[in-house]
C-alpha cells in the first residue's frame, strides 16, 4: 500500500551540526555559554525513546529502507522546542535547523519532505523565516508546538498563518514545547505519564482557539495537522463545543457555521499515538462518532513508540478507508503524489 | 408554597419515594451575607480592603446576564443569583419536584486569601448554608467549603461540620495552586473519607495554569473547563492518591462526561508504556477511575446522534457513575425534563436521575412529602 508518513522525527545531534548555518555571534554564544541540545529529554526520556535520526543515513536505515512502500515521509524537527526565551537566538536556531534539514536530509532523497520550523518567541521572526524558505517546495507546512505562551489561534499569531497561506503551507501542530512553565491546564506535573498524556488536553485547547478566533474564516484554505496528541478525544470535545456555541455565539459572531464543521474541514490528526480500546465494538463506535477515515493521517512517529493502536485502528477500517488514512488524506493535504 | 414546620402528618404517613437528586445547585452568598459571621478583625479587613481575587467574569465576560438565568436574579434588595433560598425552592425544587438538591457554594474557592481569613470565610460559608438553606428546606443538602490551600485548616473545618449529616460532601475547586493529585491535598481527602464523605471537585478556582496559554473568549474558557478536568483526573491517578486514600470517592462536577473514555484509553496505554515512571501505581489507571470517580451530568455533551452519547457512556463504564445535575441558576441550566435524551433508556436515566446519587451520598430513599 502507498503510504505517506506524516510524522518522522529528525534532530541534529548537537549544536555543532548547526554551526555551519549560524553566524559567528551565535557560535560564540553557544560555545562560551556551554549550552547543549538535550534532545528534548523531558519529552523523550532515554528510557522510552530512542534518539531521533541525526543524519540522512540514520533516517534511511531507520525509516526509508524499512518502509519501502512509503512514497513520502514528512520530517518534524523538534529541536527548536527546547526552551529558550531569547527571541533572537530562537530565530537563529530555527533558520539553522531549516538549512540543516535541507542540506542533510531533503537534498538526499526526493521522498523526504519537511516541516518548516520557526521561532515561537516572535511572530515577526516566524513570518520572516517562512518568507525566507517558503519557495522551497520540499517544505510542506509550518511546525508549531502544541504548548504555547498564547493559544495559536490568538490574533497575535495571524501573520504566521497569512505567511503560511502565501507560501502554500499548512500548519503542523506537534506535541510538546515550552517546558518552562506549568505544562498542563491544571498545574505542575509530578510524573512523565501526566506530561505525555497532557499533550492531549492541550491540543483540545488549541482546537478551540483556532476555531473561536475565526482563523478559518480568515484563512479558508488553511489546514492544521495535529501530531502526537491523539484523536480519540475529538468527538466529545466537539459535542460540547457545539453545545456551548449555541448558547454564547454572540461572543464570536464571525463564526458562520457550527464549530464542529470548521474542525472537520480544517483539522487532521495523525495516527500516533492511537490510544484506543481493545474492544472492537467500542472502537467501531468511536470511529463512527468522530468520522475517523476523513480526519486521520498516518504517522509512524519514528523513532517513538506508542503501542499497537495503529493496527487496532486499521483492522476496523475498510480497505478504501485504510487508503485514505494511510495515504490519500495526506496527499490531499500536502499536494503530494499527484 | 409549602413552609418548613407547617407540614401535617407523620413522616411515615407522608413519605414519598425519592426520584430526583440534583447534584450541582449553586447557592451564592454576597459578601454582606457572610460578613456577619466573621470576627471583627476579619470583617474590618473585608470592609476596608475587600477580597483581592481576580474575578473570572472580568477576564471572560459571559454573553448575557452575567452568565446566569435572567429569571434567577431575585427582586429582593441585597440579593444576587443563588442567594435567595425561597427563589431556588420555587424555581428548582417545586418546579421540577427535586427531592434533594446538593448545594455547591463557590464563594470561597480561591488561592489569594491569608490562611486566617480563608478559614473564617469558608466557615462562614458553611454557617450561612446551615442557617439560610439547610434549615430552610430539608431538601437542600450542603457541601463543606474549606480553605483548600491550607489542608490543616480544611481538615479542622471538615471535623467541625461532618457530624451534621446534611453536609453530604467536601467541596474543592477543579483548579488550585497545585494539581489536585498533589500530596499536599491528601489530608483533606483522608478527612473526607474518614467521615464517609465524597470529595466534590467543582469546575473553577485558580485559572492561571495554562498549558496552551490564555484563551481569548468565554466560549473557549467554558468548553475548556472539561479540558482542565481531564488534566486533573490524570494528575489524581498518576499522583497515587487513590492508593494513598483507599476509600476515597471523588465527584467531578460541571466538567462534562463524554471525554472520560478517551482519557481512560490514553492513560492505560501510557501507563503500560512508561511503567518505571510511576512505580507506585499498582493497577491500570482505568481501574482506579472505575473504583473512585463519579461525574455530574451538566453540561452533558450533546452529539447530533443521541446514540453516540450512549456509546460514550458505555465506553467509559459510567452507567452507575453519572449523577444528574441542573447547575441552577447558570445560563446553561439542564432541565430535569429535557436534558437526558431518551436514547439513554429508562433504567439508565433512573440511575442517573436518582439511584447513583442515593448510593453515593447515602441519602434516604424516602423523604417527607
Amino acid at each position: 500500500m502507498d503510504a505517506i508518513d506524516c510524522d518522522v522525527h529528525c534532530a541534529p545531534a548537537s549544536y555543532d551540526a548547526l554551526f555551519p548555518y549560524l553566524s559567528e555571534y551565535w557560535r560564540q554564544y553557544i560555545s562560551e555559554a556551554g549550552i547543549r541540545l538535550n534532545g528534548l529529554a523531558h519529552a523523550y526520556p532515554r528510557g522510552v525513546a530512542a534518539p531521533a535520526p541525526s543524519s540522512y543515513e540514520a533516517l534511511a536505515s531507520g525509516v526509508l529502507d524499512g518502509e519501502a512502500e512509503s512514497r513520502f515521509v514528512i520530517m518534524n524537527c523538534l529541536t527548536g522546542f527546547e526552551t529558550h526565551r531569547n527571541p533572537y537566538f530562537a530565530a537563529a536556531v530555527a533558520s539553522a535547523i531549516n538549512d540543516w534539514m535541507r542540506e542533510e536530509m531533503l537534498a538526499r532523497n526526493d521522498r523526504v519532505r519537511a516541516s518548516l520550523v520557526v521561532s515561537t518567541a516572535s511572530t515577526d521572526d516566524a513570518v520572516a523565516e517562512i518568507e525566507r524558505v517558503g519557495d522551497d517546495p520540499r517544505f510542506v507546512q509550518v511546525l508549531l508546538p502544541v504548548r504555547s505562551d498564547l493559544p495559536w489561534g490568538h490574533k497575535t499569531n495571524h501573520p504566521i498563518f497569512a505567511a503560511a497561506r502565501d507560501a502554500g503551507f499548512q500548519v503542523g501542530l506537534h506535541a510538546w514545547g515550552r517546558a518552562g512553565k506549568a505544562p498542563t491546564p491544571s498545574g505542575f506535573t509530578t510524573t512523565y505519564l501526566e506530561d505525555y498524556v497532557g499533550n492531549q488536553p492541550i491540543a483540545q485547547a488549541q482546537v478551540l482557539s483556532f476555531v473561536s478566533e475565526g482563523v478559518f474564516e480568515r484563512f479558508p484554505d488553511l489546514r492544521v495537522v495535529v501530531s502526537e496528541c491523539g484523536f480519540a478525544w475529538l468527538a466529545p470535545l466537539l459535542w460540547r463545543f457545539d453545545k456551548d456555541w449555541k448558547g454564547v455565539w454572540r461572543e464570536v459572531p464571525w463564526l458562520k457555521r457550527r464549530p464542529s464543521e470548521y474542525v472537520r474541514d480544517h483539522f487532521r490528526f495523525t495516527t500516533a499515538p492511537a490510544h484506543l480500546p481493545a474492544d472492537p465494538v467500542a472502537l467501531d463506535h468511536l470511529l463512527e462518532m468522530m468520522d475517523a477515515p476523513g480526519l486521520l493521517a498516518y504517522a509512524s512517529d519514528y523513532p517513538h513508540q506508542h503501542g499497537d493502536g495503529l493496527s487496532l485502528l486499521l483492522d476496523r477500517l475498510s480497505d478504501a478507508d485504510c487508503r485514505r488514512v494511510m495515504c490519500e488524506n495526506a496527499a490531499a493535504l500536502y499536494g503530494l503524489g499527484e | 408554597m409549602s413552609q418548613v414546620g407547617t407540614r401535617v402528618g407523620s413522616a411515615a404517613e407522608t413519605a414519598q419515594a425519592v426520584r430526583l437528586v440534583d447534584c450541582d445547585v449553586h447557592a451564592q452568598a454576597t459578601e454582606a451575607m457572610l460578613a456577619g459571621y466573621l470576627s471583627p478583625g476579619a470583617r474590618r479587613m473585608l470592609e476596608r480592603y475587600g477580597r483581592r481575587t481576580p474575578r473570572i467574569t472580568e477576564w471572560y465576560p459571559r454573553a448575557r446576564h452575567a452568565g446566569m438565568r435572567d429569571d434567577a436574579w431575585p427582586a429582593k434588595p441585597g440579593h444576587i443569583w443563588g442567594s435567595d433560598p425561597e427563589l431556588t425552592r420555587e424555581q428548582l425544587l417545586d418546579e421540577f419536584d427535586v427531592d434533594y438538591a446538593v448545594l455547591e457554594v463557590l464563594s470561597g474557592q480561591d488561592c489569594y486569601d491569608h490562611p486566617d481569613f480563608a478559614a473564617e470565610w469558608n466557615s462562614a460559608v458553611n454557617e450561612w448554608q446551615l442557617d439560610e438553606w439547610l434549615s430552610f428546606d430539608s431538601r437542600f443538602r450542603g457541601t463543606i467549603a474549606v480553605a483548600h490551600e491550607y489542608p490543616e485548616l480544611a481538615v479542622a473545618e471538615i471535623e467541625r461540620r461532618a457530624r451534621d449529616e446534611r453536609f453530604v460532601a467536601v467541596l474543592l475547586p477543579a483548579s488550585a495552586a497545585e494539581q489536585l493529585g498533589n500530596p499536599k491535598y491528601w489530608p483533606i481527602y483522608e478527612a473526607a473519607t474518614a467521615f464517609g464523605r465524597p470529595m466534590a471537585f467543582h469546575t473553577g478556582g485558580y485559572v492561571d495554569h495554562r498549558g496552551a496559554g490564555y484563551p481569548s473568549f468565554y466560549l473557549e474558557y467554558h468548553v475548556g473547563n472539561g479540558i482542565v478536568m481531564q488534566s486533573q483526573l490524570a494528575s489524581m491517578v498518576a499522583g497515587g492518591m487513590f492508593d494513598a486514600v483507599p476509600g476515597l470517592r471523588v465527584v467531578l462536577t460541571e466538567c462534562g462526561v463524554a471525554w472520560a473514555a478517551a482519557l481512560r484509553w490514553s492513560l492505560d496505554a501510557a501507563w503500560e508504556l512508561t511503567r518505571e515512571d510511576h512505580p507506585r501505581l499498582q493497577r491500570k489507571p482505568s481501574e482506579y477511575i472505575d473504583e473512585h470517580v463519579w461525574f455530574t451530568t451538566q453540561p452533558i455533551e450533546e452529539p447530533d446522534d443521541p446514540q453516540h452519547l450512549v456509546y460514550a457512556i458505555e465506553q467509559a463504564r459510567l452507567g452507575d457513575r453519572l449523577l444528574f445535575a441542573t447547575d441552577y441558576p447558570h445560563w446553561d441550566f439542564d432541565s430535569p425534563k429535557q436534558a437526558l435524551p431518551r436514547a439513554l433508556g429508562a433504567e439508565l436515566r433512573r440511575a442517573i436521575m436518582c439511584e447513583n446519587a442515593l448510593a453515593l451520598y447515602g441519602l434516604p430513599r424516602e423523604r417527607e412529602g
